[in-house]
């Protein structure tokens, strides 16, 4: 077997329910490089939760193959028990013991030896929480929980971290917060890290790489940055962007007109409100509405569709100049 | 739905694989072991059975079934709404009495009845003290034991209809009154809908119960399947009648559990959102009050007061003669049985809930689920499909000492306690199963995934975090086995060794040979096992609701 950089190696797995007939995951291929941070997202349903627990073992594969540091351990005659993979798991919920101390919880996967007190120590200190050692989960916040379920998976070491949806339970502000921290803890140790998202802000946020998925399927994968200007069609376009779609006849509203049977969209943000742009109209605005900063305008075109774009000042009942520039212009296949 | 594939059987059979299909091979053995002796044909007075006392067995059954349906549903179903709905007089005492008469093993209810109300019985008494002639009422019949099974067994509908009350009906009562819905019509078109698969789950238990009597039945002098199958088993000693009357009533045991599947359908009317909103109780008018609170007190002292004092007093007039240095014997003999009962109960039910877990072959998983239907087959049932497969193997081991080591051996299996416990387990697996898979549920499965992904197998997993989280469900479970294994009575009847008694069967003894003012020490001892954990149960469903 050639060797190669890659923690993680999967080719074509699938898993069905309901007998084979429902697919979770179709025949998925993907490489995962030492060092390096993937996020998966999706929508709920798209199969990114049972992906991640076929990779750590918590189901079997319906076919194909998935190897962990040049190793199979899953196919169709092999299955390596969680246990026996090396994985590190933050799960949703944390699932930390709660009849176990915080030293416990983080102590329970390394094996007992005389420097295990210290690696513990030293765990608690990388995710900043010693002198918490002797309490128990209930007693701590949900940040510190989470922070609690990292510095455990961190403890044993282990060869790739997923994360499952680490950010749900906590309010905007923390999650930013923790957000950056996992990131610079992750960086620190080095560890290769997979994290399972809904919100493309975390994964933009913190990936080197992003892979979307559908139906059980890749989508695309690339950087955050190819996936907001490349998206390869409408789904992945919106998880990314935040846009209106606009039909033929909402664009003849501003002097454009496509003659195919393409979906036009265009980023809230590349609106443009004067009369220097390629395609306009002039039109009263119908309301404005503070939102974080800035304010989001509604103006109804002829066609009956609604629009919104941002400004900087509230512009109720005023009448503006508002258009696009072509290149902006977001086009998919129907 | 395939729910297995011969494309992983290699990878996916593990030594879990083989533990599962062992333990439901433990379980399924007595009840196929009926369903194959029904091919070996039916003994010589089957056709004597169908020409004579088939239609009275099934009449009998279904007059039972049908009463029982009515009377516990009016008991439970108004006591429950009463007390969930309505500021009572000495309510917190009222809501834990109503489930008292469970406390009370039927056949001893049935025991307590005869002697109040028969030809010189304690209403006699009574009346004749006031000046008044006695009324030729007796209750030996059909239509007193569809009372007294009713009233000793109401508690069932009782306790989930008041759960279902409690937890989930409080806004949608409160969405239907602000509609304009009375409340006469918010009880029959809001709550009642709502809680009926409930209801109908607690009948279920009920009738598994009616169809699992033997001592009330054979005292009152109804001839039922139960009593047709000791009647087979004891009087004419053919062991493949009752097998067949056996599988008659397994047939009508599963038609009561089709018939509830298919009214339950896939109706889950569980509420979303926030389950802590507590409904107001109402305040009555004084006369509603007085009218009210006599409704709810019926069942009470039908079900408990009546047949506790006609047992209280009994235990008075012979105290002297019943407590003996045997009858201590016996209290323990019966406890001890009942402990290792509980013990083993548990230990199979903790297994048929983690073995699944860790076996990857859903089939095998699915399947250990038929563990639970123990609790459905009638104890007389058990016994007959406990005894033919564990003769079997006695005779084998009779044949394998005297052709190997030229030994000559007896029974060594049957009519010792092994059988006995074997069939309690059987029996009472579901009602520790329940309280321990509803308890792993709790836990949820990422604890333990955790665990395994920080390096600790499946053993380990188990004892160092499932175990101590489940202590107390397996607390709870360890009690509900204890109580049911103290009471029961058809199953115990057909396979105690000969030299080991239990309370149960000594109050049925003493019951049977006209002397039932002597069972009312056992039965009062049976009655104070039982009081303690249905507190405990009250205690539970309180703290639910907090």
């Amino acid at each position: 077997m050639e060797l190669n950089n890659n923690v993680l190696h999967i080719n074509s797995i699938s898993k069905t329910f309901n007998g084979g007939e429902d697919f979770v995951v179709n025949n998925l291929s993907l490489t995962l490089a030492k060092g390096k941070i993937m996020a998966i997202v999706g929508e709920s349903g798209s199969g990114k939760t049972t992906l991640i627990r076929l990779i750590a073992g918590l189901e079997t594969t319906d076919g194909g193959c998935i190897e962990l540091n040049n190793t199979v351990v899953a196919s169709d005659l092999i299955f390596v028990p969680p246990e026996q993979r090396n994985i590190g798991m933050v799960f949703q919920d944390y699932a930390l013991f709660p009849h176990l101390t915080v030293f416990k919880n983080v102590a329970y996967g390394i094996s007992k030896s005389k420097t295990r007190k210290q690696q513990v120590e030293a765990v608690l200190c990388l995710v900043g929480l010693n002198g918490f050692d002797h309490r128990y989960p209930h007693q701590l916040s949900g940040g510190q929980q989470q922070r609690v379920a990292l510095a455990r998976a961190l403890a044993s070491q282990p060869s790739l971290l997923i994360f499952d949806e680490p950010f749900s339970n906590l309010d905007v502000n923390l999650r930013i917060q923790l957000r950056n921290e996992i990131f610079d803890i992750i960086k620190k140790t080095g560890v290769t890290a997979i994290f399972v998202t809904h919100d493309t802000q975390d994964a933009m946020a913190i990936a080197d790489e992003i892979i979307v998925l559908k139906q059980g399927t890749i989508i695309q994968r690339g950087t955050a940055k190819e996936l907001y200007n490349n998206s390869v069609n409408y789904y992945v376009a919106s998880l990314f962007n935040q846009f209106v779609m606009l039909s033929n006849l909402d664009l003849e509203c501003f002097g454009f007109y496509s003659q195919n049977n393409k979906t036009s969209a265009l980023r809230l943000n590349e609106f443009i409100l004067n009369e220097d742009c390629e395609y306009s109209l002039r039109s009263k605005i119908a309301k404005s509405q503070f939102f974080k900063g800035q304010f989001l305008n509604t103006l109804k075109l002829q066609s009956e569709s609604y629009i919104s774009f941002y400004s900087k000042e509230d512009l109720t009942g005023k009448v503006v100049h508002i258009g696009f520039n072509k290149k902006n212009l977001l086009v998919f296949d129907s | 739905m395939k729910l297995f594939r011969f494309t992983y059987l290699r990878r996916d059979f593990n030594k879990w694989s083989i533990y599962t299909l062992a333990i439901i091979a433990f379980i399924v053995i007595p009840i196929l072991t009926i369903f194959f002796k029904l091919f070996s044909g039916p003994g010589e007075s089957w056709s004597h059975m169908i020409k004579y006392l088939l239609l009275d067995y099934s009449l009998n059954s279904l007059y039972l079934i049908l009463g029982c349906t009515l009377l516990t549903l009016v008991f439970g179903v108004s006591s429950a709404w009463i007390v969930s709905r309505y500021k009572l007089p000495f309510q917190r005492a009222l809501e834990w009495l109503l489930i008292l008469p469970l406390a009370i093993p039927s056949y001893i209810t049935a025991y307590a009845y005869a002697g109040f109300f028969d030809y010189g019985g304690s209403l006699e008494f009574l009346l004749r003290n006031i000046g008044l002639t006695s009324s030729k009422f007796s209750v030996t019949n059909i239509y007193g034991l569809i009372f007294v099974l009713s009233i000793s067994l109401f508690p069932y509908v009782y306790v989930v209809s008041r759960a279902v009350f409690l937890y989930q009906s409080g806004r949608l009562i409160e969405a239907s009154k602000s509609l304009g819905a009375s409340e006469f019509q918010t009880f029959f078109k809001i709550v009642l809908p709502m809680a009926r698969p409930a209801i109908v789950g607690g009948l279920v238990l009920v009738l598994m119960e009616v169809l699992n009597d033997y001592g009330a039945a054979k005292y009152y002098g109804v001839h039922t399947f139960t009593t047709g199958i000791f009647r087979s088993w004891f009087a004419l000693e053919e062991i493949s009648t009752a097998v067949y009357l056996s599988a008659i009533l397994l047939v009508l045991v599963f038609a009561i559990i089709g018939i509830e599947r298919f009214l339950r359908g896939n109706r889950s009317y569980e509420i979303s959102g926030k389950s802590d909103f507590k409904l107001p109780k109402l305040a009555l008018s004084p006369s509603w009050r007085v009218l009210v609170f006599i409704v709810v007190s019926i069942p009470i002292l039908c079900g408990f007061v009546l047949p506790l004092g006609q047992l209280l007093y009994w235990t008075v007039l012979t105290f002297s003669k019943v407590a003996s240095l045997s009858f201590i014997t016996i209290a323990f003999q019966s406890l001890g049985i009942a402990f290792l009962t509980s013990l083993l109960t548990v230990t199979f039910a903790l297994l048929v809930v983690h073995f699944p877990l860790w076996n990857r072959i859903k089939l095998l998983s699915k399947s250990s689920h038929l563990a639970v239907l123990g609790y459905a087959i009638p104890g007389a049932v058990i016994a007959i499909g406990v005894m033919i497969p564990t003769l079997h193997l006695d005779k084998w081991l009779i044949k394998v000492g005297k052709q190997m080591f030229d030994l000559d051996l007896g029974l060594l299996i049957n009519g010792t306690l092994v059988v006995l416990i074997y069939a309690y387990i059987i029996r009472f697996i579901a009602v520790a199963f329940n309280p321990i898979e509803a308890g792993q549920l709790k836990i949820g499965k990422s604890l333990s995934e955790s665990s395994r992904l920080l390096g600790k197998g499946t053993l380990k997993t188990f004892f160092k975090i499932d175990l101590p989280l489940l202590k107390p469900s397996l607390f709870s479970a360890f009690i509900l086995v204890f109580v049911d294994a103290m009471k029961e009575l058809p199953l115990t009847l057909i396979l105690k060794p000969y030299d080991i008694n239990t309370l149960a069967v000594k109050a049925y003894e003493y019951a049977s040979d006209e002397l039932v003012m002597e069972s009312a020490l056992p039965s009062l001892c049976i009655i104070i096992t039982g009081v303690i954990p249905i507190l405990f149960l009250n205690r539970l469903i309180l703290n639910g609701t907090k």
